[in-house]
């Protein structure tokens, strides 16, 4: 993470991305969403509008509802109760319109692994109905800007952990579509990839698109997002600007840790043995 | 859901593989004679019993597993003894009989041969005899041979071996000298068999931990499957008039071939020729020295030089590009060229759907075949050909995995959902139509009977009609996640669904199928025999029909369905 200067520096590019789409609808617009699995409930009645145009971050502990409620919102899980829109069109009644415009990165679900990393590529390329020229074109320049050439032919089963999600990210962003959404895109990357990650997304949402994605990684996502939306147990906590969502906290730690409620849960004197002086 | 990490190859190893100390300092060229004297000591003297002992507890933790684990490990011991039991009864009272010597040194190969292929199958059974597992520790080659083979001889295996050529000895040997022949040759036996299992496992371990090596595993269900539909087929011939007296041939070379030949030698000596006994015994005296020194080879080697992970990164990368683009060729464009290129691919390259694959195509082949070979077989029954493959039509979206998403990603309408779906049907077809027709003119060719031949072709044609449209409604109706790890099929809670799915789709294409046979049975028993021919055009128009209505039927409720499909599916 290379910290604040970035964060003003993305900050700056995309004030004139969200001048230029005021008036727009949302990029997403969730009202009531609701999901219960057995006696659990994953999300309890989640509302959130995201502006279009802006690096969103969708935070949470883990267990929050981040990958249930991106699952709903993309279509992959469908929810007890409750609207998604995506750019104004309804994700369960206008499917159309909203699965050309989306690109989904998931977390915890395979990629066609036995197909090497340029055939997925131009296998998700014809998919979405684009001419085989475009997605040859389209898919090499992709493998190239993720580092990925070296290894277009080799299987993804035999991908590591980074180059899988950057495979994916190729593959969301083939179509590309006016709103992504990754899905702890930074888990278990190397410092490397990550940054290739942040340089194609930070490239993107300059252009106008948007980004919703899911961390539990503060620093990363004060780094990296100017509109934070901060879960826990299933519900929005928070949502805003990264400014608006900080307020007088020092870091967005700190804020998250407030609001949370996970603030002043300290060790304490129970660990009073552990650490140097006698054994 | 699953952790990418869990699938990548040799985790770990890679640390392990740069000390490459092992057993390695020791053994390069001149390394034994300058190498400190204190490593000797200790190792030499306590390794074998410190490997017996990790073995024997390996055994007993078995036994402090969960409980249905448990109880699973404690029946396939049981089960082990009991058929080892009911091997040394035969054996014993085989004693006299003509053909003993002749089966006694069949069932030593085909022993060997069992022993052969075990690594193969199940390469992590035995922790113990994995030899990456050592490469941290200072041991010298011959010690760590000593103590491996020791380690190898302990276990249910070995056990099941032993009593196999104790009772072999029983059988074969008559007198002193062939009995003292035969506890050599037993020794001998065990020991090769022991020694053969452990050299290709080593031999092999690269592939074997590798990812090529499980994906090759994974097949080893469809060769046992195969290789009993074998087996029946040879049990079959052999148990008429004089089949035993076809083997003696095969036994006569057999019984020059290590380990064979140590109980070949003791036939030689109950025959009296003894020169001949003393060469076969040298024989396999001699493979086993071999089978030594190339282990401990394999060993040294495995021990100093860098693991699979290594290797694989830097293993070059071909030009596949243009291969991809010579099938691409030759397929519709759009969608459906698309799903058709993927599905082939995955027939090919996906170890679950291949052993789908090599099964339903062996079995397909292999029952009317032999059934024919054997005389009474009819071309009727190569339908079963097309049955067989038409099976891999239910639960289309379960051998997508999870990756399923990808898919659901870009179904938006009924239309996409219809496409998808066909395209899976037809990348089946392009390997079922060619396959049934063969399929049933082997059988015409064998049985003779070419006058079936196109109506059996036209049956054949509207069962797979049947099951592909019947295949594309269960693949919605019922979809199941296929684990891709390890031997089973049916992810765990979800074994009703799936029998209910092949089962139910069976017997309902099988009822789909009334019409056109009862039309067959009609045109042979009205002995309108000259229009036998038209049942392949009726038949194939049947079939394509009822495939079309399947599809036209599941395609709506598919594009309905997506996340309910991807969370079944998603278990594995």
């Amino acid at each position: 993470m290379t910290g604040e200067s970035t964060a003003q520096a993305a900050a700056a590019t995309t004030e004139a991305a969200v001048a230029e789409t005021a008036g727009k609808p949302p990029a997403v617009r969730v009202s009531g969403l609701w999901k219960r699995f057995g006696e659990q409930i994953a999300v309890a009645g989640v509302d959130l509008e995201l502006p279009a145009g802006r690096f969103i971050g969708l935070v949470g502990p883990n267990g929050a509802g981040k990958t249930t409620t991106l699952s709903m919102v993309t279509g992959l899980l469908r929810p007890d109760q409750g609207t998604v829109e995506i750019v104004g069109h309804d994700v369960w009644r206008d499917p159309v319109e909203v699965k050309a415009r989306i690109g989904v990165l998931p977390e915890g679900l395979r990629l066609f692994e036995r197909l090497s990393g340029r055939e997925l590529l131009v296998y998700m390329g014809r998919l979405r109905g684009l001419p085989g020229d475009e997605v040859d074109k389209r898919a090499t320049q992709l493998l190239d800007v993720l580092d990925l050439a070296g290894a277009q032919h080799k299987l993804v089963v035999d991908y590591s952990t980074g180059m899988r999600k950057k495979i994916g990210l190729a593959a969301a962003l083939l179509h590309n579509p006016e709103v992504l959404f990754l899905d702890e895109p930074f888990e278990g990357v190397d410092p490397v990839s990550a940054q290739t990650i942040r340089g194609v997304l930070e490239r993107y949402t300059a252009s106008g698109a948007t980004v919703v994605f899911s961390s539990h990684v503060m620093e990363l996502v004060e780094s990296l997002c100017d509109w934070v939306a901060v879960m826990a147990a299933g519900r929005i906590r928070a949502q805003g600007t990264l400014a608006e969502v900080r307020g007088e906290a020092p870091t967005l730690q700190d804020a998250f840790l407030e609001l949370v409620g996970a603030n002043g849960r300290d060790a304490g004197h129970s660990l009073d043995w552990l650490g140097g002086g006698t054994r | 859901m699953t952790s990418t990490t869990d699938t990548h190859p040799a985790d770990g190893g890679g640390a392990e593989a740069g000390t490459g100390a092992g057993i390695g300092t020791g053994a390069g060229p001149g390394g034994t004679a300058s190498a400190p004297a204190p490593a000797t000591g200790p190792g030499t003297a306590s390794l074998t019993p410190v490997f017996i002992q990790l073995k024997l507890s390996l055994l007993r933790n078995g036994l402090r597993q969960s409980g249905g684990r448990r109880a699973a490990y404690i029946a396939s011991i049981v089960f082990t003894l009991l058929f080892a039991a009911l091997q040394v009864l035969g054996l014993i009272l085989l004693r006299g009989n003509e053909h003993a010597a002749t089966i006694v040194v069949l069932s030593m190969a085909v022993l060997a041969l069992g022993w052969a292929f075990m690594p193969l199958f199940f390469a992590s059974g035995d922790e113990t005899l994995d030899p990456t597992r050592l490469v941290m520790l200072p041991l010298r080659p011959q010690p760590l041979v000593r103590a491996l083979l020791a380690a190898s001889l302990v276990g249910i295996g070995p056990f099941f071996t032993l009593c196999l050529v104790a009772g072999s000895v029983v059988t074969v040997a008559h007198g002193a000298a062939a009995v003292t022949t035969g506890v050599i040759a037993a020794v001998l036996t065990l020991l090769l068999c022991v020694t053969l299992s452990r050299t290709i496992a080593a031999a092999n371990t690269r592939l074997l931990t590798s990812r090529r090596g499980r994906d090759l595993a994974m097949l080893s269900g469809v060769v046992i499957a195969v290789g009993i539909q074998l087996v029946n087929f040879g049990t079959q011939q052999l148990s008429e008039a004089g089949g035993l007296d076809r083997l003696d041939p095969v036994a006569d070379v057999l019984s020059w071939v290590p380990p064979a030949s140590a109980f070949g030698a003791v036939a030689s000596v109950n025959d009296g020729a003894y020169a001949t006994a003393l060469a076969q015994l040298a024989l396999s005296a001699l493979a086993l020295v071999l089978l030594l020194t190339h282990w401990t080879r394999s060993l040294t080697r495995l021990m100093t030089t860098p693991d699979g992970s290594t290797l694989q990164a830097a293993e070059p990368t071909r030009d596949k590009a243009r291969a991809a683009h010579g099938l691409a060729r030759v397929l519709p464009r759009g969608r459906t060229g698309t799903v058709i290129e993927r599905t082939l691919r995955y027939a090919w390259r996906d170890p679950k759907t291949r052993a789908g694959w090599v099964s339903s195509l062996a079995i397909g082949l292999i029952v009317p075949l032999f059934n024919a070979l054997q005389g009474n077989g009819s071309v009727y029954l190569a339908c079963m050909a097309a049955g067989m493959l038409g099976v891999l039509m239910y639960n289309q979206f379960g051998q997508d995995t999870s990756a399923f998403w990808m898919v659901a990603m870009t179904i938006s309408s009924t239309r996409d959902a219809y496409v998808e779906l066909r395209g899976r049907a037809l990348a089946l077809l392009y390997v079922t139509l060619p396959y049934t027709t063969l399929t049933v003119g082997a059988t015409a060719w064998v049985v003779d009977d070419w006058q079936s031949f196109l109506p059996a072709l036209g049956v054949s044609f509207a069962l797979l009609g049947a099951m592909l449209g019947l295949g594309s409604m269960a693949s919605y109706l019922a979809p199941y996640s296929i684990p891709q790890e390890g031997h089973r099929n049916v992810a765990p809670g979800q074994a009703g669904i799936s029998i209910a799915s092949i089962f139910g789709g069976m017997i309902a294409a099988a009822l789909l199928c009334v019409p056109m046979l009862a039309l067959t049975i009609w045109v042979y028993v009205s002995d309108s025999h000259a229009w036998l021919w038209l049942l392949l055009p009726v038949g194939a128009l049947y079939g394509t029909g009822l495939t079309w209505a399947g599809l036209r039927f599941a395609a709506p409720r598919v594009a309905g369905r997506l996340p309910e499909i991807l969370a079944a599916v998603s278990r594995g």
